[in-house]
């Protein structure tokens, strides 16, 4: 399929329209269109995109989908991406907007959302499997990957100071492997 | 109304520059626009948090967008979530010309190769928190286990997990097997 920006603004707008339960959910989904089907991106650059994108300020959801929107087609597929994956949301909340509140109150709601909830959560372990093939290769990264992962699950710690940790390691390890080299 | 656009335009550009970490993380300045303008009441809010999460999209869209619309109609709307995003599209802008710049840069090249383990392992931490906070029971459990043990096998669309699983749910729920 030819990347246009009606056909980007296309695809955002079906991951906009299930994304549901939290950003992060964009992964896996943004995986399964533009990795597996369309093979637009490589698993690799959507891995790199969504580190640098939970250390920015704004919706991780919304970072991300701007870096892939560029990558594809510059500024226009940036905007194709934003427009895409923001539009199914403005609608249903602007339909929906005067009987929100009286929705939660149905159970039913409250069913399928605990269902969902089952759904996302394998959806995410799937993208860690794919993203962890990709990622972690060497004794290297597998040391930041595990040091990174107790950074994260223990306390309080802002996911963009993790993501500042890695990227001064990769730093510090460049800047010594130069330094080396140099000595030699 | 103009100046109520420009103040909504402000308080919610002001969100996508100061929320670090995502949906939830634009929470406090809700509640802190809340108080201060009275836009929309804190209840409102709580409802809108709960209903987010069984609406398509982003907490921090989906709250721009009601907010907005309680505030000042359709304009309203447009114009929050157009605030929102503005400051994402901006800074998103800036680093990928910067990475796009420097790729041959070795300093560059081994930031992204650390970078990509560590968003793997917050990513791995929002899965496992996952796992241990929401109210999964038994079945939900075995529900997971089946769908991974299924994806293994075959790889199938998003939209089927999501779908089956919302079923089940359903079902369940409906059958006041779980209290949920």
């Amino acid at each position: 399929m030819e990347k246009s920006f009606f056909s980007i603004f296309k695809t955002f707008f079906k991951v906009g329209a299930i994304l549901l339960g939290g950003g992060y959910v964009i992964l896996p989904l943004l995986t399964s269109e533009l990795v597996d089907k369309k093979g637009w991106i490589t698993s690799d650059e959507l891995c790199e995109y969504y580190a640098i994108s939970t250390s920015l300020p704004g919706v991780i959801a919304i970072n991300t989908a701007v870096f892939t929107g560029r990558k594809l087609l510059g500024t226009k597929g940036a905007i194709a991406s934003i427009l895409g994956v923001t539009l199914p949301s403005f609608l249903v909340i602007v339909l929906l907007a005067s009987v929100l509140s009286e929705l939660v109150r149905f159970n039913h709601v409250n069913y399928i959302f605990w269902g969902v909830g089952i759904g996302v959560i394998a959806l995410l372990f799937f993208a860690v499997k794919e993203m962890w093939s990709k990622c972690v290769t060497d004794r290297f990264t597998s040391v930041i990957y595990v040091l990174c992962l107790i950074l994260a699950l223990c306390g309080k710690i802002s996911p963009a100071i993790i993501v500042i940790f890695a990227i001064i390691t990769g730093l510090a390890v460049q800047f010594i492997k130069n330094k080396r080299k140099s000595n030699d | 109304m103009i100046k109520l656009l420009l103040q909504l335009f402000i308080q919610y550009f002001h969100i996508g520059v100061f929320s670090f970490g995502g949906g939830y993380a634009t929470l406090p300045f809700l509640y802190e626009i809340a108080e201060k303008f009275k836009w929309f009441s804190v209840t409102q809010l709580t409802d809108m948090i709960a209903v987010s999460s069984v609406t398509p999209g982003p907490v921090g869209i989906n709250m721009a967008t009601f907010s907005g619309f309680t505030t000042a109609g359709i304009v309203g709307a447009i114009c929050a979530t157009f605030a929102i995003v503005l400051p994402s599209f901006i800074f998103v802008s800036i680093v990928y010309k910067i990475l796009d710049n420097f790729k041959e840069n070795s300093y560059v090249q081994s930031c992204v190769k650390t970078l990509k383990p560590a968003g793997c392992a917050l990513l791995s931490a929002v899965g496992i928190k996952l796992l241990f906070t929401s109210n999964l029971h038994l079945l939900g459990f075995l529900c997971l286990v089946l769908f991974l043990i299924t994806g293994v096998v075959k790889k199938r669309e998003p939209l089927f997990y999501l779908g089956v699983s919302a079923l089940f749910g359903l079902v369940i729920g409906h059958l006041h097997w779980i209290g949920v």
